[in-house]
């Protein structure tokens, strides 16, 4: 697109005098409270609740007082038996609390459909077939379109989703029992990951619902609710993903234990990331650098090792006046290993690189005393000799010049590091046909769910298509959960059936890569609701041609071998392509 | 050696080793008094349906029918092939008779601008994506109308803010003019950048009589001079891109259909014969 250079100058006097500009209230924390349904009285029981009898309130600041966070960043909800609180998969955003009632964790999965989701099941050829001669005649044809029979809308609008077959799915047997006063869904509201179980009501429950924000500053400010936080979290996800990690891979569970007790939970940047790094666009690099949290500084001595648990972080290193990227890291990489092993041999190096938060980034910390006693004696001399590869002094030699990292500036710099399957199209083999985009169309109801246009760098742009994201912000509010990730190969998925157009998805994207589309009955005409006659609108993306028995159609209608689906997380594959 | 690189190298050794077998073939069965010429036409025949079957894969991108990257190489390969049956079969001279000379012009057409296609197609992508962002074809002439009302916003402004009708005279003597021209048909193969850096060179000859606001207008003009230019570079090389499949498309249905009264006419006095 062009670029818009008319920027308006500045002239002496542009500024309106006071009496003539309009006011509005500067910005605060909780201009938009969680719900608006919370009241004083609601506040005043919950502070009497037993939860909330130890919490001191003194130790909250002025600022944010406690009661503040539960009337602004919490809601009591209640769920009926069999009422789905959290699914699978999903990703939330907010942690619930039993305030009366129960809940069951299932144990074994039910079917995607008793969850409300869709399944995917890859057509045969003659089904594409079929399905090719009954597409209808214009874009987004609402069809037989219909909330499905487990969503439910109340009046305000609000989404409830009812598991099917409830006697059968909430067997004992197949599900635990959590009681009043109990907490689930803290992993994913503070880590920014899937929900790790599905959660039903039990009985008639009534909970406390708190938003992220709000469960971040009561963890900060109320010893009572970290001890319980970081209790939860050692208990059920720690060990489990430092067994994970292939730096405690055969260690006993005795050690693993000790390394889980001395392990620091830490984060950085922005949880809605998404909306600094819209922000960010418009500022130059070096200001977009300086935004980005130091998580460790080129030039410090390590005193422990930095493990991501979510997230991304970029490695950089000083270049004269500036910093440039080396790498980034993800989800369940370490940094500063290769340095505390040679100090640990007797030979003590300061950090050869900088460590900074790319949005949102959840990492743990783990001591270099509890390395040292239970790891690194573990590690074979070849091991040891890997690990500490590239730390001797650089000879004279000349450092690489910057313009030899431009792509990996530019993932980093654009965040695209977090795309599963980028579209990347290469400029110098794409004849602009645009045989992908009627592709597209041909095979998702006459709508291309891409638009083939984005940033460039190298002569590889980076199409506006769905990237189908390792930290899918898309998921996260969506209130029905139509939104969601496909188990089979992870693609982040629509599920038109409970998409209630709510545009929520659209708005968190931050590549603007989900679109809303008004839907047409078999005449054309646009579909309108009821009450308002205003449009009906559901989101669209591209979902990898889940339901195509050949795959993306975009890249096997490119008959110049120019667009790809990446995984940017790798920078393997991508090197190979780009050097075919 | 690149992956590209060895695929074409493999694929054009065994067009060139089938085309060899083939000439081969053709002149043994010419010896031993076989009807080579009609060996050659059906082979021609099925050539051509397979190659015009690639335009039909495009239709039916919901099949599981190979690539198209696939189908593409297929069709260029085939297409070289094709190109020495049609040789051996009607031979390097024009026909005598009126149907076979249109259809070997035809044929001739169709297989040039083919060839000129395949080149383009592989000369301009990178000269395009020098040249500056790459464009949605169908927005460009928005984006460009966009650009003139910039453009005659900033000049405008330059003659309210300055009282100086500097900018204005150079926009209705020169801007005016090229804001409005299109670039030709064939401007991607001339590298038609002259007559921009002509308006960039008149636009720094001006600086001399410009104050320094003026000179802060002059310098967003230059960024919007340089958004015009990559506006015409990818509006032009695309429509290029897309205008030689007018030719070639088309004209290949034709020559099916005359194929197909070729054929016809064959088989007919064949048998009476």
């Amino acid at each position: 697109m062009a670029k818009s250079v008319s920027s308006a100058p500045v002239q002496t006097g542009s500024i309106p005098p006071q009496g003539v500009a309009s006011r509005h209230a500067a910005p605060e924390r909780w201009d938009k409270p969680f719900s608006a349904d919370m009241q004083e009285v609601d506040v005043d029981l919950l502070l009497a609740h037993p939860l909330f009898v130890a919490t001191d309130p003194r130790r909250f600041p002025a600022s944010i007082p406690l009661r503040g966070i539960l009337k602004n960043d919490a809601r009591v909800r209640r769920f009926q038996r069999g009422e789905i609180i959290v699914r699978q998969g999903d990703y939330g955003h907010s942690a619930f609390v039993i305030l009366d009632g129960a809940v069951r964790v299932l144990l074994k999965e039910p079917t995607a459909e008793q969850l409300g989701h869709r399944r995917q099941v890859r057509p045969s050829v003659w089904g594409s077939l079929a399905r090719w001669w009954r597409r209808p005649r214009f874009a987004e044809q609402a069809g037989n379109r219909g909330a499905a029979a487990e969503l439910e809308l109340t009046r305000d609008g609000e989404a409830r989703i009812f598991l099917q077959d409830v006697p059968g799915v909430l067997a004992p047997d197949r599900t635990a029992l959590l009681g009043t006063g109990e907490m689930f869904g803290e992993i994913a509201a503070l880590g920014r990951t899937p929900r790790t179980a599905t959660i039903v009501a039990d009985q008639e429950t009534q909970m406390l619902e708190i938003r992220w924000q709000g469960l971040r500053e009561i963890r900060k400010y109320s010893p009572e609710w970290k001890q319980q936080i970081d209790r939860l979290y050692r208990e059920r996800s720690l060990r489990r993903h430092l067994a994970e990690t292939a730096l405690f891979w055969n260690l006993s569970d005795e050690v693993l234990g000790r390394i889980a007790d001395a392990t620091r939970f830490e984060t950085f940047g922005e949880f809605d990331w998404h909306h600094a790094y819209h922000r960010g666009r418009e500022a130059g690099e070096r200001e977009r650098l300086e935004q980005e949290p130091l998580m460790a500084r080129e030039g410090d001595y390590p005193n422990g090792l930095l493990l991501v648990r979510s997230g991304f972080a970029r490695v950089s290193r000083r270049y004269n006046h500036g910093e440039r990227a080396e790498s980034y890291l993800g989800k369940g990489e370490a940094f500063g290993l290769g340095e505390l092993i040679s100090g640990w041999q007797g030979q003590f190096r300061p950090l050869r690189h900088s460590l900074r938060a790319l949005g949102y980034v959840d990492t743990l910390f783990i001591p270099t005393a509890v390395l040292e006693e239970h790891v690194f004696p573990r590690l074979t001399p070849a091991q040891l000799a890997t690990l500490t590869q590239g730390l001797a002094p650089e000879p004279a030699a000349p450092p690489a010049a910057p313009e030899a990292n431009s792509f990996l500036e530019f993932i980093v710099a654009q965040r695209f590091m977090n795309g599963r399957a980028a579209m990347l199209i290469d400029l110098d083999r794409c004849t602009r046909c645009d045989d992908c985009v009627r592709a597209c169309a041909a095979t998702h109801d006459n709508n291309p769910r891409f638009i083939r246009q984005g940033p460039e760098s190298d002569g590889v742009m980076v199409a506006g298509a769905c990237m189908h994201c390792v930290d899918p912000v898309c998921m996260i509010g969506c209130p029905t959960g139509a939104i969601h990730r496909e188990g089979l190969d992870g693609q982040v998925d629509i599920n038109p059936d409970t998409c209630i157009g709510c545009s929520v998805c659209a708005q968190s994207c931050p590549y603007g890569t989900i679109q809303m589309v008004a839907l047409h009955d078999a005449a054309g005409l646009p579909v309108v609701t009821e009450e308002t006659g205003a449009p009906i609108r559901r989101a669209t993306k591209c979902d990898l041609c889940i339901d195509q028995p050949s795959g993306p159609a975009c890249v096997s209608a490119c008959p110049h071998d120019a667009l790809v689906r990446a995984d940017l997380r790798s920078s393997e594959n991508l090197n190979r392509w780009l050097h075919q | 050696m690149k992956a590209l690189t060895r695929r074409r190298w493999l694929l054009s050794l065994t067009t060139a080793l089938l085309a060899l077998a083939l000439t081969a073939a053709w002149w043994l069965a010419g010896n031993a008094l076989r009807p080579a010429d009609l060996y050659t036409g059906w082979l021609l025949l099925g050539l051509l349906l397979g190659l015009a079957f690639f335009n039909a894969r495009k239709k039916l991108p919901f099949l599981p029918l190979l690539a198209a990257s696939t189908w593409l190489q297929i069709h260029l390969y085939a297409g070289w092939l094709a190109c020495v049956v049609f040789a051996l079969h009607a031979g390097l001279r024009p026909p005598g008779g009126r149907l076979e000379l249109v259809l070997w012009l035809a044929f001739l057409i169709a297989a040039l601008s083919g060839i000129f296609g395949l080149w383009l197609s592989r000369w301009l992508p990178p000269r395009l994506a020098r040249s500056g962002e790459s464009l949605v074809y169908e927005r460009i002439p928005r984006l460009r109308h966009g650009v003139e009302a910039e453009v005659l916003a900033l000049v405008r402004q330059a003659e309210k803010e300055t009282q100086s009708t500097t900018l204005a005279d150079f926009y209705l003597r020169v801007l005016a003019g090229y804001f409005a021209r299109r670039p030709p048909l064939l401007a991607p193969l001339a590298g038609d950048d002259a007559r921009h850096h002509r308006v960039i060179t008149e636009l720094a000859a001006l600086r001399r009589f410009l104050n320094p606001r003026e000179s802060v207008l002059a310098d967003q003009l230059g960024e919007l001079l340089e958004a015009k230019r990559n506006l015409d570079a990818q509006w032009a090389g695309q429509r290029l891109l897309k205008l030689w499949l007018f030719v070639h498309i088309p004209l290949t249905y034709g020559l099916l259909v005359l194929v197909g009264a070729h054929v016809w006419l064959v088989l007919h006095y064949a048998h009476r014969l």
